[in-house]
């Protein structure tokens, strides 16, 4: 039964396959639309180096000096920097070849040690990128934000530092300068290390020892030691820096909704069987409902599984994400499809006018992905949801075991969760195969 | 034993009254007329027969068992034509009869080989393969057929099946049933054409706002307007009172009056002559007279005071 149900949907998806390829197109535009926004080209799943442009107009000496510190230690690890004219930067981010453009303007050193006037650093954003612009006009701010704390406390030795730098005092009264900085910095010392937060990144055991015998290194980013008052951020458990990324996280919660909207016009089959009274000639036919809902829900798992392929796997693949536990991920996921194509099949069932269903079927899937952790971190959601309704929503089981699978280790029941998931389901087409009967006794029509 | 029997049906939704105490049988080889206008309670009567809705109260026999005792048993002798299309028009003729076969409970050949018998039956076989979005009004209302019929059912209910549809395709598809019924076939048909429940049923029952308000052959239901002739005054009616004529209530039942027509029935077996002179002598100025055989329209007109095209 179940079988000559599902090759009749499938023959009549062959003969009008643009609902279904939509199903599917949706699903790799979105993720080639996550790809572009936040730059697939990176190498290791990380934002990459970030190219830019400098132009120093005012060609002094500090002006060579912030030119000098952006590509040193770290610097040079994350920035590009290339220097160039203003009228090749402009071209150079017209032509999408570098994310932003630093302009040093003329007198620049000179406003800023006389402070006669407010001094600027302009930075030209590409429009056609937004995190590496972003993460630059961040960065820019740290180094405003320093310049303004330096001018703060050294305003008063501003003169003779500009004598000193454009060669106008000796040598005595330069090293005498020298001297007093060194005095403020000691004093400003206790204020501002160690720092009150910090950020550590443990390695697993081997993976450290690995570390240590190939560079010599002890641990890799590791910036401060635990002190007392510190507070310090962990991220581990992972084999390499690709699975760090933030996008294996955004995915899979981004997935988790994605599908539930795609799960939601899989089973919108179930109003066209309506409309077109095939449903109710079913029934003059065969007295459960059961099969022919269950067919409808596997041939929305099947377009599930496919989209979901094409959004995990090839986003992993766009952004060099390796899938800890691939198994675990599949079991998960066939679950969650199964949840989604059922909960589809009750909203139908609840719902059988198909124009107020169509707004009421969005919501509930946003609602259910916002408040399931898909959209945002569950843990920044309202305090009332976070405990009190988020842990009840499945695409919370499923998303949050997805994302302690890849970033939290390997003592996750996942296997529990995708039972969960999918007794669920089986609940959940049972109360629309009921609700259905309910409905047509009725008198349901389409 | 007839195939199919309902007692005092009855259906409600909210405050109608859908179907009111109907009762009637189909026996096997018969075509029973359900005959009424829309809204009349027919589509509401076959529905609770063939399970898609649970009726308030009464009961329906399926084969002389009572339909909601075995549902499922019930359905694999019965077959329902609706009158909305219910087929895949994505899909061809021959799929879409071989999948509602398949759903009947058919095997994969069988379902194979009466769908080949059925599309000859139904002169489609030409368009089999075609799908059926393709197809003409009449032969999509042939498929629409011959979908209900792939596992030989005893009883086939058809609600309106021609509606829609040019002369020529449902002239086609009253010979098709009239075939059906030939080969023993229990046939339920609900229509609001007269003509078609005048030359196909056997029997027709006369249904308005949900209740039956008659039912027989043709011949018995003309009886009831007084044997074989209806007469058709035109005159001025606006200011007459036949309750003023003498006598006149004894000799003609009225069926029918307008300020321009009166539709009387003689009563008792007097000679249309002598019926003729009578009404000529009446107390207005006739202007024609019409003799004539009374139709259903006619039997419909005198038990709902309305025509039944209107």
């Amino acid at each position: 039964m179940l079988h000559v149900l599902l090759a009749k949907d499938l023959r009549r998806a062959r003969r009008n396959p643009l609902p279904w390829l939509i199903n599917l197109i949706v699903p790799l535009a979105m993720t080639a639309l996550i790809g572009m926004v936040f730059g697939g080209h990176s190498d290791n799943g990380a934002l990459g180096r970030i190219r830019f442009a400098v132009v120093d107009e005012d060609k002094s000496l500090l002006s060579d000096f912030l030119r000098g510190s952006a590509n040193q230690n770290q610097g040079g690890k994350y920035l590009e920097p290339v220097f160039m004219e203003r009228e090749d930067a402009l071209r150079e981010i017209n032509a999408n070849k570098i994310s932003a453009v630093l302009i040093i303007p003329t007198n620049f050193m000179h406003n800023y040690l006389t402070a006669r006037e407010p001094v600027s650093l302009e930075l030209i954003k590409n429009p056609a990128e937004s995190i590496h612009p972003a993460v630059l006009e961040e960065l820019l701010g740290a180094v405003v934000t320093g310049m303004n704390a330096i001018s703060r406390n050294f305003q008063s030795e501003f003169p003779d530092w500009q004598a000193g730098l454009e060669g106008k005092t000796d040598y005595h009264k330069v090293s005498q300068l020298i001297d007093r900085a060194g005095d403020k910095l000691k004093t400003a010392k206790k204020y501002i290390y160690p720092p009150l937060v910090s950020y550590e990144k443990e390695e697993p055991a081997d993976e450290s020892k690995s570390v240590e015998s190939n560079s010599g290194t002890t641990n890799g980013i590791s910036s401060t030691s635990g002190a007392s008052k510190s507070a310090s951020a962990k991220a581990g458990g992972s084999k390499s820096g690709s699975t760090d990324s933030v996008f294996a996280f955004l995915l899979v919660g981004l997935s988790a909704m994605f599908l539930l909207f795609i799960a939601g016009n899989a089973m919108s089959d179930l109003y066209r069987e309506l409309r077109q009274r095939t449903f109710e000639r079913y029934q003059t036919l065969r007295d459960s409902l059961v099969p022919f809902l269950a067919s409808k829900a596997v041939f929305a798992v099947v377009m599930l599984l496919l989209c979901s392929g094409i959004m995990l796997g090839g986003g992993g693949l766009i952004f060099h994400i390796h899938w800890q536990q691939p198994l675990a991920l599949m079991t998960l996921t066939a679950g969650y499809t199964c949840f989604a194509a059922a909960l589809f099949a009750l909203l139908v069932a609840l719902m059988p006018d198909e124009r107020r269903a169509a707004v009421l079927n969005n919501m509930a899937g946003m609602a259910l992905g916002l408040v399931g952790g898909c959209a945002f971190p569950a843990n920044q959601l309202p305090a009332f949801l976070r405990d009190h309704i988020t842990p009840l929503m499945p695409s919370y089981w499923f998303v949050d075991t997805v994302r302690n699978l890849q970033f939290g280790g390997a003592n996750v029941a996942w296997g529990l969760v995708a039972l969960k998931l999918v007794l669920l389901s089986v609940v959940l087409l049972t109360l629309a195969a009921m609700l259905f009967r309910r409905k047509f006794k009725m008198g349901l029509r389409a | 034993m007839s195939h199919l029997k309902i007692e005092h049906l009855s259906k409600t939704f909210g405050a109608i009254r859908a179907v009111d105490a109907v009762s009637f049988e189909v026996r096997p080889g018969e075509i029973y007329g359900l005959l009424g206008p829309n809204g009349a309670g027919k589509t509401t009567t076959i529905s609770m027969i063939s399970g898609l809705l649970k009726p308030d109260a009464g009961e329906v026999f399926v084969g002389g068992k009572p339909f909601w005792s075995n549902p499922q048993q019930a359905k694999r002798i019965m077959g329902v034509v609706p009158q909305e299309l219910a087929i895949y028009e994505e899909l061809s003729g021959r799929e879409n009869l071989e999948f509602w076969g398949r759903m009947a409970g058919l095997s994969s050949s069988e379902a194979r080989s009466r769908a080949v018998e059925l599309l000859e039956s139904l002169t489609l076989t030409d368009r089999a393969k075609d799908a059926v979005k393709t197809y003409s009004g009449g032969m999509k209302r042939r498929i629409n057929l011959g979908c209900a019929l792939l596992h030989r059912p005893k009883l086939l209910l058809l609600d309106e099946p021609t509606v829609g549809i040019d002369p020529q395709a449902r002239l086609n598809i009253l010979e098709f049933i009239r075939n059906l019924r030939a080969s023993g076939t229990a046939i339920l048909y609900t229509t609001h054409y007269l003509e078609e429940a005048e030359t196909l049923c056997q029997r027709i029952g006369i249904i308005d706002h949900g209740r039956l308000l008659a039912e027989g052959t043709l011949s018995e239901l003309q009886e009831r307007l007084g044997g074989d002739r209806v007469f058709v005054l035109e005159a001025d009616f606006k200011d007459a009172s036949p309750d003023n004529w003498n006598g006149f209530h004894q000799r003609f039942r009225i069926i029918q009056k307008s300020e321009r027509q009166l539709v009387v029935a003689a009563v008792g077996t007097r000679d249309s002559s002598e019926c003729l002179k009578d009404l000529l002598n009446l107390p207005v100025r006739v202007e024609n007279v019409t003799l004539k055989r009374p139709s259903l329209n006619d039997v419909f007109l005198q038990l709902t005071g309305r025509e039944l095209r209107e």
